[in-house]
């Protein structure tokens, strides 16, 4: 091995040792460090998991869905309307949806039922998602009952469990064949809850939606663009809380660092002069300071990042969740996908190790360029 | 031979607070030899013994050691000279609290890169030597004052310095610990080293170690007291 190499390998050995032997104080620092890397990165992990579901959630959105209202509100949609539209030069296709919602007294629970296109469930069963699956103990093969528009029960064999993949959208997903959902909704076979339409160009959006307002007086389309833009606005007012958030816990930090910069000890001090003294040159007090930076950073970053792991797609980020969710409560709850993004750990790392190891070079080199005959004295 | 040609030393020059510790000092003192630098408190014995030892350097005046001139060095050199031709024995020995007797004695090695496994045994036979032998895992503040001070001198002599640099080494040491230091001084003298120590202590001055005697007041040399 390299003289270098082992000169570095004391140096840190060195360090270890003189981190060991102030457990209070470094325990500490460690503590609050880890404590501002867990925050921060409950914050970045947190924001992109619910960007990606909601990005799931878009990418399968149809082109224009069109909903009837009577005085501003909603009705279910007569089929016929499907005929209308289907006359608009640029539609490529149209379907009917059904869906809705239902509470489940029992669990106080609100589920969302839909009937996929495909019609791939067959009556007298249903598919649900892993939330509902989770909060009434069920399993593929039991039979749910659930209460029709007249009151009476009606059964349903549970067929599949659906996957996890984005459990913001299929946790309190409850899928079932349109025959089973107008019995329970009591739509009529001639309407539906609304149409959704595929169009070619995504250009002619403004103005396949001004051709639908126009043919159909009573009906208002929802373009994909509108829907980005309010999630978009959603997200955007979300991201003024967390940038708040961000703002304290990054002034914290420095705060935090400029007193480890401006703190060294009377004895950290004397400790430098006794290492110049015997022969320490100001460069290697400069390199075990920096070991010590890292070794404390590196070992905060680690644990925060970590348990801000654990917090956000274990613990559901019950600490942020009711401010960045921005809804209160969730039947049934649910757990983040995980998402991260190694961009948002790169930055987390350069914006907390590097800083706090400059912090911790910097009063050493100002102590270590001193004349060591100053511990003569 | 050590060399040191009209040698000054001023504190915070320029401010109202400005002190001269030494004052034009010119001195040989010759490799080998065992000499004391005797006065009292203030007189500028340990400034003398830091200038000698590259911890400092003069405001104006040059220093050889081996004719080698010293004081124009840049730090990266003149540290080097201090870790491989000076040992250093503090007078209140400076040893690193919470760092055992061995991670003392080897710290000032560390930046040399050597193997830990050889620096190690080096270390453990300069402690056994010194009769510490079963104290070297013990930590600096459960060390006596007696074992500190050769926790000290170990530490001074891993780098297997030429020169011993001691300041004021049995201010703190009763009449036995203090010869047990002087002892050790003899034995390393004998060995070939120079031996530079900075004491108003007779007891020091006065021993058989003694070979010269350079008397300091008010940061100049005032002369050279024959050996008693």
């Amino acid at each position: 091995m390299s003289r270098s190499i082992e000169r570095q390998l004391h140096l840190i050995d060195f360090t270890v040792g003189s981190i060991l032997r102030r457990k209070g104080k470094n325990g500490a620092l460690l503590l609050v460090y880890t404590l501002v890397i867990f925050v921060l990165a409950s914050v970045l992990f947190f924001t992109r998991s619910l960007r990606a579901e909601a990005a799931a959630v878009l990418k399968n959105a149809p082109d224009i869905i069109v909903q009837r209202t009577l005085t501003g509100r909603y009705q279910f949609i007569p089929m016929g309307y499907a005929d209308s539209l289907r006359t608009i030069r640029g539609v490529a296709s149209i379907a009917p949806r059904l869906w809705g919602y239902y509470y489940d007294g029992g669990f106080g629970a609100n589920y969302t039922l839909m009937v996929p296109n495909d019609s791939t469930v067959q009556p007298g069963t249903i598919e649900i998602g892993s939330g509902i699956a989770r909060l009434r103990n069920i399993r593929v093969g039991d039979i749910v009952p659930l209460i029709g528009h007249d009151g009476n029960p009606q059964t349903y064999t549970v067929a599949r469990i659906l996957d996890n993949g984005s459990a913001l959208v299929s946790a309190d997903l409850l899928l079932m064949a349109a025959a089973d959902y107008r019995s329970l909704s009591g739509i009529p076979d001639s309407f539906a809850t609304d149409l959704v339409l595929t169009v070619r160009n995504p250009k002619e959006f403004p103005t396949i939606a001004e051709k639908i307002t126009r043919l159909l007086p009573d009906t208002r389309p929802i373009v994909k663009n509108e829907i980005l833009r309010t999630y978009d606005a959603v997200f955007n007012w979300r991201a003024g809380i967390i940038l708040l958030l961000f703002t304290v816990v990054i002034l914290a930090f420095f705060i935090f660092s400029f007193d480890k910069a401006t703190g060294l000890s009377a004895e950290e001090r004397k400790e430098i002069g006794i290492l110049k003294a015997i022969g320490w040159e100001t460069g290697d007090v400069l390199a075990m300071k920096f070991w010590e930076g890292i070794a404390l950073s590196l070992m905060a970053f680690l644990a925060g990042a970590i348990l801000a792991y654990v917090h956000v797609f274990f613990g559901s980020g019950f600490l942020f969740a009711p401010i960045l969710k921005g809804w209160s409560t969730l039947y049934p709850s649910f757990s983040l996908a995980a998402h991260i993004n190694a961009g948002d750990l790169a930055a987390l790392f350069f914006l907390s190790v590097v800083p706090y190891t400059i912090a911790t070079i910097a009063p050493a080199w100002r102590v270590a360029v001193i004349d060591p005959d100053a511990v003569m004295r | 031979m050590i060399d040191i040609r009209n040698v000054s030393k001023v504190f915070n020059a320029g401010r109202p607070n400005e002190f001269t510790a030494i004052a034009g000092v010119s001195l040989h003192l010759t490799l080998r030899e065992a000499t004391i630098l005797k006065g009292p408190s203030g007189s500028g014995k340990t400034t003398l013994l830091s200038l000698i030892g590259c911890m400092t350097r003069p405001t104006s005046g040059r220093i050889f050691v081996d004719n080698r001139e010293i004081t124009s060095l840049p730090e990266r050199f003149l540290t080097g000279i201090r870790r491989s031709t000076f040992g250093f024995i503090f007078q209140r020995f400076n040893l690193l609290r919470g760092f055992t007797a061995l991670e003392n004695v080897i710290a000032p090695a560390l930046p040399e890169g050597e193997k830990y496994s050889s620096l190690k045994k080096r270390a453990i036979n300069i402690l056994g030597m010194l009769d510490l032998d079963n104290r070297y895992d013990a930590k600096a503040e459960w060390l006596s004052g007696g074992e500190a001070q050769r926790v000290a001198i170990a530490r001074a002599l891993i780098n297997n310095p030429s020169i011993v640099i001691a300041d004021e080494p049995t201010a703190h040491l009763d009449e036995k610990l203090s010869g047990e230091f002087i002892a050790i001084m003899e034995i390393l003298k004998k060995e070939g080293k120079t031996i530079i120590i900075a004491s108003h202590d007779p007891l020091v001055y006065e021993s058989t170690l003694t070979d010269r005697i350079v008397e300091i007041r008010h940061g100049e040399v005032v002369g050279e007291p024959a050996r008693p």
